[in-house]
């Protein structure tokens, strides 16, 4: 318990220095840093349209967050979830204009074709990983282009409404994921993905299956030693994390846009990873680090209308972010090996 | 120690009296919101808020959405909640479903949308003649393919190309006029046109142009966005013609741009703004076209291509002009 409270504080040290490095940011574009903080919290919390606001930015960071952990604790770095979420958001939307269905069914095979895809998607790599073991980052990263050009293309050329922007025709009403209330697009994507967030902690933290794929993460000579297949359960934890990646852009078809447009959410794959990150692959973490994100982007909306920063302030903060954390995670190792004989030794 | 605390006071209330008669003067508010400022035909929509800005000292407020979808409802209900500008320019068509969204929301507000017209009628157009300019642009590229080799870098092939960026309504309108041109200027010349899908691929317009050029067209309209760098770019490569659109883009391939149309989002823009300071307010619902008789739209022969054109080509090219403006040439605005 004592070494998670050191692992949290030293996240929140990394994150009030990278905000101290963004409102030296700020001074230098002058603007008050006190002002731009106060308009990021008013855009991300200031009444209850502009909450629904941040948790609707916060649903698909979360569901990316997730996927993002069941890879990084089985001991795989899934870097493809923009590409899974792009495939999960256009397979949902097509099953919600092609294929008209009773409601209620229509709603879960259309999310149910999204998960499939993500995960078809992640097969590629995952295959290759297994088989000749193929460094999953690369493959998966690169993956995400072709991810998000097939897209482009099946929405372009071979489904395009008629007349209009380059998007596919509005899915049916049976489709909808319903929403939460009358004032905002947030809808149940934010029950399901804070479900499956307790739901991939309880796997974790209380199921043999999800202690052998932790082991596999952490100690992986020691998990194949003690006789798992290792590359069996590594292509499966791939195949996980691509499913909840496909959920979550079938999740944001469904629920908010109703339709599939060209380039319909780019950056939740890498802002959902970072997430994950940041909480250090804990689902519950991440519930945190994703509504954190959530509230810096809402709020950043409203900080491009009332003030003279811009909103990629906020992208700025996010690298520093990362930054840091990475920073902090660095010194930590130094610390640890360096313990007892070099410490304060120069 | 007091007489600071005065002096503060003072101060403060003398700060609050100038913000307070900031807001209660009459002076005209505008926002304009986009994804695509820094580029082309964005670039222009800006210099014509800033010339506005310079002459009638209005406040403007300029708002970057960003590529993510999600986050368009929310920019729009941001700038429309307070009421707090008189006028709000909308420029893209991916904005188009959140704008009939925030325009529902806010029936008070005055939403001007720019380079379109949809069903709403609750939004102000403005909107170009872009048929008009291109059909100039066509009735050139006709007459100069026709010279054949008379005329330098121009082959035999009777053919003239147009590359576009996305298959969308307004993109076809500049093809609908371009063909319209040439076949009236030129009717023995073809017309080769093609759609890139994407309006942020120099690479592919490049290699699309190649293509047209390769199938006998020496003159390309390039009616793609940063997709149409890559058209101007082979056009040089090859040694062949393109033509420009939105701004001025003959520096981009000197000796190998012909023409650009130039569509003029600040002439737009700045009419619109001196209507609002002068009192003649937009009613949303109306549409503002801005055409060659207005200056909205115009055909820039480059300067080191000019001296070049044949008198009877000039000659013809103000004719059409003449007769676009008058009316006695009808131009076909697509469907």
């Amino acid at each position: 318990m004592n070494d998670k409270l050191r692992a949290f504080s030293g996240q929140l040290v990394a994150v009030l220095i990278a905000l101290a490095m963004g409102a030296v940011i700020i001074m230098l574009i002058d603007e008050s840093p006190i002002k731009v903080f106060m308009t990021l919290m008013r855009g991300a919390f200031g009444d209850q349209a502009k909450i629904a606001g941040t948790l609707l930015q916060t649903t698909p960071i979360l569901i990316c967050g997730i996927a993002a952990c069941i890879g990084l604790r089985g001991g795989m770095f899934n870097v493809g979830i923009e590409g899974q979420l792009f495939l999960g958001g256009f397979a949902a939307a097509w099953v919600g204009f092609a294929m008209p269905l009773p409601p209620g069914l229509h709603v879960v095979v259309a999310m149910a074709v999204a998960v499939i895809a993500g995960a078809a998607w992640v097969s590629i790599p995952a295959f290759f990983r297994t088989r000749y073991g193929t460094n999953e980052v690369v493959s998966t990263i690169l993956s995400n282009y072709v991810a998000v050009l097939l897209t482009s293309y099946l929405t372009i050329f071979l489904f395009k409404r008629p007349g209009g922007w380059s998007e596919t025709p509005p899915i049916l009403a049976s489709a909808y994921l319903p929403e939460l209330f009358a004032f905002s697009r947030l809808n149940w994507g934010l029950i399901i993905g804070l479900v499956l967030a307790l739901f991939v902690a309880w796997f974790f933290r209380s199921t043999a299956k999800g202690y052998s794929i932790s082991m596999v993460g952490s100690a992986p000579k020691f998990a194949e030693y003690g006789g798992i297949d290792v590359k069996r359960q590594g292509f499966l934890v791939l195949l996980a994390s691509g499913a909840v990646g496909g959920l979550a852009g079938g999740i944001e078809t469904l629920g908010v846009h109703h339709r599939f447009m060209e380039g319909f959410a780019p950056g939740f794959g890498f802002d959902g990873l970072i997430a994950a990150l940041l909480a250090n692959g804990s689902p519950i973490g991440t519930i945190v680090t994703a509504l954190f994100f959530g509230a810096l982007r809402n709020g950043s909306l409203l900080l491009e209308t009332d003030t003279n920063a811009s909103r990629e302030i906020i992208t700025v903060i996010q690298a520093l972010i990362i930054l840091s954390v990475s920073a902090q995670v660095l010194m930590k190792r130094r610390g640890d090996s360096t313990a007892g004989e070099r410490r304060w030794k120069f | 120690m007091k007489n600071m605390f005065r002096k503060c006071i003072i101060a403060g209330a003398t700060l609050a009296a100038s913000i307070g008669s900031g807001s209660a003067q009459d002076k005209v508010s505008v926002a304009a919101i986009s994804g695509y400022f820094a580029q082309g035909f964005g670039i222009s929509i800006v210099d014509g808020l800033n010339k506005a800005k310079g002459e009638f000292g209005i406040d403007l407020k300029l708002v970057d959405t960003g590529n993510r979808a999600l986050d368009y409802e929310e920019q729009f209900a941001n700038l429309a909640k307070d009421g707090q500008y008189d006028l709000i320019f909308v420029m893209g068509w991916e904005l188009v479903d959140a704008l009939t969204k925030a325009s529902e929301a806010y029936p008070n507000q005055r939403f001007v949308f720019i380079d379109g017209v949809l069903d709403s009628k609750k939004i102000v157009y403005a909107n170009f003649a872009e048929e008009q300019g291109s059909f100039i642009a066509g009735a050139l590229a006709g007459m100069i393919e026709n010279q054949g080799s008379a005329f330098d870098k121009i082959g035999d092939g009777k053919a003239i190309g147009f590359v576009g960026g996305r298959d969308i309504p307004v993109i076809r309108n500049f093809l609908g006029g371009y063909e319209q041109g040439s076949k009236y200027a030129a009717p023995d010349v073809k017309v080769n046109s093609v759609f890139a899908g994407t309006f942020d691929d120099p690479a592919k317009g490049s290699e699309l142009a190649l293509a047209l050029y390769g199938q006998g067209a020496d003159i390309v309209y390039n009616v793609a966005g940063p997709t149409g760098e890559g058209v101007m770019q082979a056009s040089a490569g090859a040694d062949k013609y393109s033509i420009g659109v939105d701004i001025d883009m003959c520096s981009s391939a000197p000796g190998n741009v012909l023409a650009s149309m130039l569509k003029r989002g600040d002439v737009a823009v700045y009419s619109l703004i001196k209507n609002e300071v002068e009192g003649n307010k937009v009613v949303a619902g109306s549409t503002h076209t801005f055409d060659l008789a207005s200056g909205g739209v115009e055909v820039k022969v480059c300067d080191d291509i000019a001296p070049s054109i044949p008198a009877d080509v000039t000659a013809k090219l103000d004719e059409i002009k003449k007769g676009i403006a008058d009316g006695s040439i009808k131009v076909d605005r697509a469907k």
